[in-house]
């Protein structure tokens, strides 16, 4: 028998034989390294995911025109969202404003994209309904107050244009359109001020296409990644001046900060403390087996072999402890992921032999100082029970 | 004796009590650290999200029906309808008084620049000082409700600092168009009178803002004749995250039932805060900015999930840690009991005797852990949000039924395989 394969038939023996002790100490370091994945993967996790909530706050990024007579349209916002990458794109919404007649009185009318909209202003409050058909309508609480309009109300709306407007449309007569009132948006702020049609029904309206007003962006991004994207869109797509909502995105980094600041200090607080109790339930086990110490030393074992082959058990329940923490503080991960934002979370590769390389050197250090201890030990005085 | 047992055990064990106690304290402290931070840090959370400025508007009854829109129409009895100056005092005497962070009064009129341009200016408050009835001090402005503007030149007006009321903000796009810089005057006009205002910062806002000249509140209202008014109100509130009943009753207070409607009250609902501002506001209308107070609601509700998840994560790691280290010290004692059981101890008294022990040791343990978990609890509070955590009662009850469950869960296994022991064959060696 060679002395490796001898150093191994130990090591396995000893853990075999003492499966109830071992199994204890197993579940301490997988405890350990359970937590230390876990945490860790939530911990790089929750910027992009909170970074997702906090696009509740609406558009934090925004299209205007260059110039007055840049040639502001939906083909150019592609280009420019094109330069976004995909994944962080929350949602784009064109916004284009004419002046229209309601019951005869003057009330600005929105032309954008319902869906967009939906996806860049979830805050909107709507009582009834989002349009989704041509003809029908979304008001403003304050207009559906002025006006006196309930839900499934229908009026004609008179497109506001003056004669040498309609002159150049070639018509001597505005154009009209039938609406149904099909929600009442409610924001608190000065969208309850407007009406909002479908783009197509407002270009019909006003009898040109293409034109834009503003476009508003929700980019899911950190503050350094959005100014940078708004250098690439000013210089790639000169016609469009890209705006930052400083509100939305300089708040949003100072509350993302703190939060990702709490998450590390709570990981790094409950790790050291995990630490601690893994190393102490080891040192718990290999201080119990001082007799064998001394046992193997009056046998004529050397100090370093007796480390060794300590360090060898330790060593090897330290990376199955690891291996089993890292799977299931994954699965732990992926769990409060799918309960608290609805949405799964990315594998981190690296972190596995991470918490493997961390418990064994956990383990292992836990091992040492008490082995090392009773190495020093006088056999004699250790097997006689003093 | 069985006192002198115990005694000895602690005066000649002590390095394996220790050992206990510690591990012990060190899961306590964990459960106590994670559970005040986790109860604790809702407010902490919101507090942090003031930044994204008010989350109530008051305007007046009327105003709030005709609106911003028709501003060019200024004096054709559009925007006649204001608040009075004198009662925002009275927004600090609600219920809910504790939870208005900051509030500032606007009133915004159209001047005439040297350039002949039109310019709006807007009346606020910078960092106004109050003087409640109640007693209580307040400084409170723009300053804390627009924190994401960025100060390109000078300072931020500083109304305490008697610089006068012939002083003004302006924003960047506006300044850069008529040349201006901080400590230049600009002579603004309207057609109730001239005035000469220094210029004290250029602010970046990226919004609007960066169009209008921002001027303490009477400067204004002298320039726009409407001495005592206010033409609306920003109002930044802790709120609770709407539920159902929130909901229900910011459609219509009368349609809840009493006991409904006193919850609703004494609750911090934005609905229920805008309701009392209403309240003591003459002919007002409160409504919640939805932008700001609905995604409050959802970031805090996540961050409080997130928060309990973690905490259940190390409550269990703790739990296990201290089970494990019981489990195998009171093993560790198998002579020891092979040893009483020989002399004729009964399986009751051994108990009793192992677990007296552990318990006391693990009395001694939480105490440690709880004040220990404290003090990360504080650190955590400092570092991260520049405030210390609140000490929540209810933590304590907690720590000590989980630490003695915990402490019992890890001992009765251990004690009942140590029974199971033959003297003999402990007391042998085997």
């Amino acid at each position: 028998m060679t002395k490796r394969k001898f150093f191994l038939k130990m090591i396995a023996t000893s853990l075999m034989r003492r499966r109830s002790r071992m199994l204890v100490a197993l579940l301490a370091i997988a405890v350990g390294a359970t937590i230390l994945s876990g945490l860790v993967t939530i911990y790089y996790d929750v910027p992009r995911q909170m970074g997702a909530q906090f696009r509740n706050y609406g558009a934090n990024m925004i299209f205007l025109a260059s110039s007055n007579d840049a040639n502001f349209t939906m083909e150019k916002v592609e280009q420019a969202t094109a330069l976004i990458d995909d994944g962080e794109l929350v949602g784009v919404a064109p916004f284009r404003y004419e002046s229209v007649l309601i019951h005869e009185q003057p009330i600005v009318a929105a032309g954008t994209n319902m869906e967009g909209a939906k996806a860049t202003s979830p805050y909107w409050y709507i009582n009834g309904e989002w349009p989704d058909e041509r003809g029908e309508i979304l008001i403003g609480e304050d207009e559906a107050t002025y006006l006196g309009l309930k839900l499934g109300d229908r009026f004609t709306m008179t497109y506001a244009a003056d004669e040498g407007q309609l002159a150049e449309n070639g018509t001597t007569q505005a154009a009209t359109l039938d609406m149904t009132v099909v929600g009442i948006l409610e924001t608190g702020g000065s969208e309850e001020e407007y009406v909002y049609i479908s783009m197509e029904d407002l270009e019909a309206l006003a009898g040109t296409e293409g034109d834009l007003d503003v476009v508003e962006l929700s980019v899911s991004a950190t503050q350094a990644q959005l100014s940078a994207y708004v250098d690439a869109i000013s210089q790639r797509v000169p016609e469009i001046a890209p705006r930052l909502v400083k509100r939305v995105t300089e708040s949003e980094s100072t509350v993302l900060t703190k939060l990702q600041a709490l998450v590390f200090l709570v990981t790094a607080v409950v790790l050291v403390l995990t630490m601690i109790c893994v190393a102490t339930t080891m040192t718990a086990v290999v201080t119990e087996r001082r007799r064998e110490i001394g046992l193997r030393k009056a046998l004529g074992a050397s100090d370093r072999s007796i480390i060794g082959e300590f360090m060898g058990e330790g060593l090897l329940l330290g990376g199955i402890g690891g291996l089993i923490g890292s799977g299931l503080g994954f699965a732990f991960a992926q769990a409060v992921s799918v309960n608290v934002f609805s949405s799964s979370i990315t594998f981190q590769a690296w972190l596995l032999p991470l918490t493997v390389i961390v418990s064994i050197l956990v383990t292992g250090l836990a091992c040492l100082l008490p082995v090392r201890s009773a190495t020093e030990v006088d056999p004699a005085l250790v097997l006689k029970g003093e | 004796m069985f006192l002198r047992m115990i005694r000895g055990a602690f005066t000649r064990q002590w390095k394996k009590m220790l050992m206990i106690a510690l591990t012990i304290a060190l899961g306590a402290s964990l459960a106590t650290a994670m559970l005040n931070v986790m109860l604790d840090v809702g407010d902490k959370v919101a507090q942090e999200l003031k930044t994204y400025g008010a989350n109530i508007t008051v305007v007046p009854k009327s105003t709030s029906v005709l609106s911003n829109l028709y501003e060019l129409e200024d004096g054709e009895a559009v925007s006649d309808e204001y608040l009075l100056e004198s009662e925002l005092g009275k927004i600090k005497t609600i219920f809910w008084a504790f939870n208005i962070v900051d509030y500032a009064p606007f009133i915004d009129t159209e001047v005439t620049l040297p350039s002949g341009a039109e310019a709006q200016m807007v009346g606020s408050w910078f960092n106004h000082h109050m003087a409640l009835d109640t007693g209580e001090t307040l400084d409170t402005g723009i300053q804390n409700l627009r924190t994401w503007w960025d100060i390109t030149d000078g300072s931020w007006l500083d109304e305490q600092s008697g610089a006068g009321e012939d002083v003004c903000m302006i924003g960047t796009l506006l300044a850069q168009r008529e040349g201006v810089g901080a400590g230049d005057t600009l002579r603004v006009q309207t057609q109730y009178g001239v005035k000469e205002l220094t210029v004290v910062g250029v602010f970046d806002s990226g919004g609007d803002e960066d169009e209008q000249i921002f001027a303490p509140l009477d400067t204004v209202q002298a320039l726009s004749d409407t001495d005592g008014c206010v033409a609306s109100i920003e109002v930044s509130a802790l709120t609770t995250p709407d539920n159902e009943l929130a909901e229900k009753a910011a459609k219509d207070p009368s349609s809840l039932s009493i006991k409904d409607y006193e919850t609703w009250y004494c609750t911090a609902y934005v609905s229920s805060i805008c309701y009392q501002i209403q309240e003591v506001i003459t002919d007002s209308v409160a409504s919640p900015v939805r932008q700001v107070a609905d995604s409050e609601g959802a970031i805090l509700e996540k961050t409080e999930l997130l928060m309990v998840l973690i905490t259940i994560l190390s409550l269990i790691g703790s739990a296990l840690g201290i089970t494990n280290l019981v489990t195998a010290s009171v093993m560790e004692r198998s002579n020891e009991i092979g040893l009483l059981k020989a002399i004729g101890a009964t399986d009751g008294r051994i108990s009793a005797l192992v677990l007296t022990e552990v318990m006391i040791t693990g009395i001694i343990g939480a105490v440690i852990g709880y004040f220990a978990g404290f003090g990360f609890a504080q650190i955590i509070g400092h570092t991260v949000f520049g405030s210390a955590i609140e000490m929540k009662l209810m933590v304590i009850p907690i720590v000590a039924i989980l630490t003695l469950a915990v402490t019992l869960a890890g001992s009765i296994p251990a004690i009942r395989m140590l029974l199971r022991l033959r003297p003999a064959e402990v007391l042998h060696g085997r």
